[in-house]
């Protein structure tokens, strides 16, 4: 439904130019839910705005709905009234001076052939509904609380029946507790319309919890693009790792790789011994990586003396902090520190002597 | 602190209470006979002239607002949304137009266009062969357009910081639902922009409402009057000693009305926020290709300099080389000379140029030493009646220059006169500059100390220092970019002051603009015209400092 290729982007301001964009293809498929996850500055919200003809690209092309409204080498920018698309923007962008009815009723009083009154009347309220906000038609839109300003700009995004609906950080002005509900409450919209989606946002928890497949962006380009699951167990680099989750990285260098060719595993030279890790097919012996074990993955148990087995490794707690849900410690083995999470009930004291266990198929070793 | 604030706010009242007290007495003040009446209500109210002149002033202020929005608007537009080649020129050229003496530019539109000496009037004439003249700039339609004119970078400024201060994603939102751009225009951001533009628009009429130096430049002589000449005239009569009483009353209802002005900006400043969509993030404009429309955009603005500043400052040194006005031509040429320039008289020029720098020392230093001591108790203390010096200190901004020219010549002459001889001293017009520039230093005081937080004055305390001391070692350095921004713009506009002095001065007090005044009052154009351009001369210098100040406190900001 919306297809990028090498599209890229420069900002010339007063301070020089700053490459926004540098060469980002993607594919956005008939009713997927895409998400656009990185950090500040890292172009995702630059590539929504030429999605949404807000911005003049420097170079590639996008098409929407097999439509191509922009495209550098054959001069064609169509400009955002001609595209067919909805937006939620950021400070959502509500009209003050319209009432709520007003509002949502934009879209439709702008659409050729002119729609009848009858029409306008029908099409806002089932929007409204759609967004829980009927009854409300009449109320100026500065007095509308911050959620309820949001499901209005998702209603005047969505009532227009768009080819695709952009959110730009649509929950970044929200509190906690109403951007968790905002979250699931858009996705379940989406999902009764089935609108293709682009989304951008720099929590890594929306982008898990909401997207189809997420792509996950830094410095201008794409570097991981896949389903959340896979994203968040297998991340290809150490950026994408880091972003998404909490992660204990060892460095180490590749001793020998084994195991069948599907699922290569290695032998790593870590600092705190040779760890057992999965690899990718074009690893080769004396490669530097580096090794990512989640938290929530590492097995710890009281070190009663004796070895242990296959990546098995002894140490001493330093730091048990209590966050609630859990239990965050920190144990030292052999001076690097092994972030790992316990059920709250669990009783440890610092300075106790544990072993840690780290599974195979939870080490994943990444080329450095 | 406290007693600075309270001077300030005594200024104030007393100033505006003398005007009220001798528009409802009889008689001479001091008078044993003085009595009590309305009589000078009865006068001004049943006189048919007072409401033809009223119906002037309104005619003149609503042309002048018209021409300077029609200049303003586009302007600000061009400047502020769309990707129009060098901006800071523009806003550097706005900035010194708004300082340039009223007067200069009228006495140049009158060499342009007054019915019988306005070359232009007279140009057309030849080339078309008209019987007469077809510009009359002694109108009231006449004098609109010039003040027009000369209120546009006035308008500008104010419309441009309404323009900044638009959530861009509103217009954006717009296009994304389909609205073409000139319907994004009309249906969002002008109704958005509404109450801000309204407010700009009531502020300019109301300038234009006390405006005297186009109307006395240009229309005194022909007699057609708006409420500030008109007052100026009535206090200076032909014949016999002036109506003290009845010039207090029009003063007091050209105050009534500026006041009321004045209620109404507020009230529409007040709707604006209203519309402010909190986003707690620093609006990016959405900029506008200008693409093959560049071109004509900058001949517009370059159209705007040329006749709105610069053809009316081209005339006046024009005229000020030649003996007698005439046509541009080669003949003419050969008879420009420094006559009207070596013929100044030079003891008074000298003395004109003391005073006058005097001014620009003591009234900005005085002025910003009072509106820091107003802002630091209305916006610091938990004093009662802050509230009141707050109101008081606002006040002159509604109060036209003429009525305090009106108020501090009635305080001197009828009520200082025993105790502090003042008049024709240059201590009067201090007080009078000082009272006049009071709202615009205690906004700009506040706006500075608005952004200090409180927590940086508290700590300073925490850490031993004393309230002088915090003062001296945390507030002012603070302030500092913003006192010398202010302080010299208040140095600026003490120089091209004509209203207030004109009723205070005499040879000996006489500040340059009222020099340049006495010359057009003796129809001595020539050296008016030179005495105006050897002003502008003496500017630039303070100009150039005005504009390195202005860089350092961000005020010449745009994008």
């Amino acid at each position: 439904m919306i297809t990028i290729r090498n599209l890229a982007m420069t900002y010339r301001t007063a301070h020089g130019e700053h490459q926004a964009v540098r060469g980002v293809s993607l594919e956005v498929k008939q009713g997927e839910f895409y998400t656009l996850l990185g950090p500040s500055g890292c172009g995702k919200t630059t590539i929504l705005r030429c999605v949404a003809g807000l911005e003049h690209p420097d170079a590639g092309e996008i098409l929407i709905g097999g439509e191509v409204v922009f495209s550098a080498e054959r001069g064609i920018w169509v400009p955002p009234h001609n595209r067919n698309i909805g937006m939620v923007f950021q400070s959502y962008a509500i009209w003050p001076h319209m009432t709520v009815f007003e509002n949502v009723a934009f879209p439709l009083r702008h659409k050729r052939p002119r729609l009848a009154r009858a029409e306008i009347r029908e099409r806002v309220a089932k929007a409204l509904q759609l967004v829980h906000l009927d009854g409300l038609e009449d109320r100026p839109a500065p007095y509308l609380s911050g959620g309820q300003q949001q499901r209005l700009a998702l209603a005047r995004a969505l009532v227009g029946e768009p080819r695709v609906l952009l959110l730009d950080e649509p929950l970044s002005n929200l509190d906690a507790k109403l951007r968790e509900e905002m979250r699931f409450e858009i996705r379940q919209v989406v999902d009764r319309l089935g609108v293709t989606t682009l989304f951008v946002t720099h929590e890594q928890i929306e982008a898990l919890t909401m997207s189809d497949v997420m792509a996950v962006m830094k410095d201008g380009v794409i570097i991981q693009e896949g389903a959340p699951a896979e994203i968040y167990t297998r991340p290809a680099a150490e950026f994408v790792a880091d972003f998404i989750g909490r992660t204990n990285f060892l460095r180490g260098t590749v001793a020998s790789v084994g195991g069948d060719g599907d699922m290569p595993v290695a032998s790593i030279e870590t600092p705190i011994g040779v760890l057992a890790c999965r690899v990718d097919a074009a690893t080769r012996a004396g490669d530097a990586v580096t090794v990512a074990v989640r938290p929530e993955n590492v097995a710890i148990a009281l070190d009663e003396g004796g070895g242990g087995g296959e990546n098995s490794f002894a140490g001493t707690v330093e730091s048990v902090v209590y966050v609630g849900n859990m239990l965050d410690c920190l144990v030292a083995v052999a001076g690097e520190r092994i972030r790992l999470q316990l059920h709250p009930s669990a009783s440890l004291a610092r300075g106790t002597n544990v072993r840690l266990d780290l599974p195979v198929e939870h080490c994943l070793a990444m080329q450095r | 602190m406290v007693t600075a604030a309270l001077a300030a706010s005594f200024a104030v009242v007393v100033l505006l209470a003398v005007v009220l007290w001798l528009s409802f007495t009889d008689g001479a003040p001091g008078d044993p006979a003085l009595a009590y009446t309305l009589a000078h209500y009865a006068d001004v109210f049943l006189d048919a002239f007072t409401y033809r002149v009223l119906g002037n002033t309104v005619l003149f202020a609503v042309i002048a607002l018209a021409v300077a929005l029609a200049c303003a608007l586009p302007m600000a537009w061009l400047m502020e949304r769309t990707d129009f080649p060098g901006k800071p020129v523009v806003f550097t050229l706005m900035t010194v137009a708004l300082l340039i003496p009223g007067f200069a530019v009228a006495l140049g539109w009158v060499f342009l266009v007054h019915a019988k000496i306005g070359l232009l009037n007279r140009a057309l004439m030849a080339v078309l062969g008209l019987g007469a003249a077809p510009f009359n700039v002694a109108t009231v339609p006449g004098m609109g357009m010039v003040e027009g004119l000369s209120l546009a970078p006035l308008a500008f400024i104010m419309v441009a910081v309404v323009l900044r201060a638009m959530d861009p994603a509103l217009e954006e939102a717009a296009a994304i639902a389909g609205a073409r751009p000139v319907a994004v225009m009309w249906r969002v951001t002008l109704r958005v922009l509404w109450p801000g533009l309204l407010a700009a628009a009531i502020y300019v009429l109301t300038i234009g409402f006390a405006a005297f130096d186009v109307p006395a430049i240009l229309g005194l002589s022909a007699r057609i009057f708006t409420f500030s000449t008109y007052v100026f005239s009535a206090l200076t009569p032909t014949a016999g000693a002036p109506e003290y009483g009845e010039v207090a009353t029009l003063s007091v209802i050209m105050a009534a009305i500026a006041a009321l002005l004045s209620v109404c900006y507020r009230t529409a400043q007040r709707q604006a926020p209203k519309y402010a969509v909190v986003t707690g993030k620093a609006y990016r404009p959405r900029i506008a290709r200008l693409g093959r429309w560049r071109p004509p955009a900058v001949a517009l603005v370059t159209l705007y300099f040329v006749v709105a500043q610069l053809m009316p400052l081209a005339m006046l040194a024009w005229a000020a080389l030649l003996p007698y006005l005439q046509t541009p031509s080669a003949a003419a040429l050969a008879l420009v000379t420094l006559r009207n320039f070596t013929g100044l008289p030079r003891a008074l020029v000298l003395r004109a140029i003391g005073n006058t720098a005097l001014l620009m020392l003591l009234v900005p230093s005085i002025t910003l030493v009072l509106s820091a001591a107003v802002s630091w108790v209305v916006l610091r203390t938990r004093l009662r009646g802050r509230a009141v010096v707050d109101f008081l200190a606002f006040l002159p901004l509604a109060i036209p220059g003429i009525v305090f020219s009106v108020a501090a010549l009635l305080l001197a002459l009828f009520v200082l006169r025993p105790v502090a001889p003042i008049y024709g001293t240059i201590w009067l017009l201090v007080l009078v500059y000082v009272v006049a520039r009071l709202s615009y230093g205690t906004r700009m005081m506040n706006g500075a100390l608005i952004q200090i937080h409180r927590e940086l004055e508290e700590s300073a305390s925490i850490c031993g220092a004393s309230t002088a001391g915090v003062l001296r070692r945390v507030l002012v350095p603070l302030m500092a970019p913003a006192m010398v921004y202010a302080w010299i713009w208040i140095a600026l506009l003490t120089y091209r002051e004509l209203t207030l002095p004109v009723l205070l001065s005499n040879g000996s007090n006489l500040p340059f603009s009222f020099l340049v005044w006495g010359f057009v009052q003796a129809s001595s154009y020539g050296q008016a015209s030179a005495a105006s351009l050897l002003m502008l001369g003496l500017m630039a210098p303070a100009l150039f400092l005005y504009w390195i100040a202005a860089r350092g406190a961000g005020m010449i900001a745009p994008r």
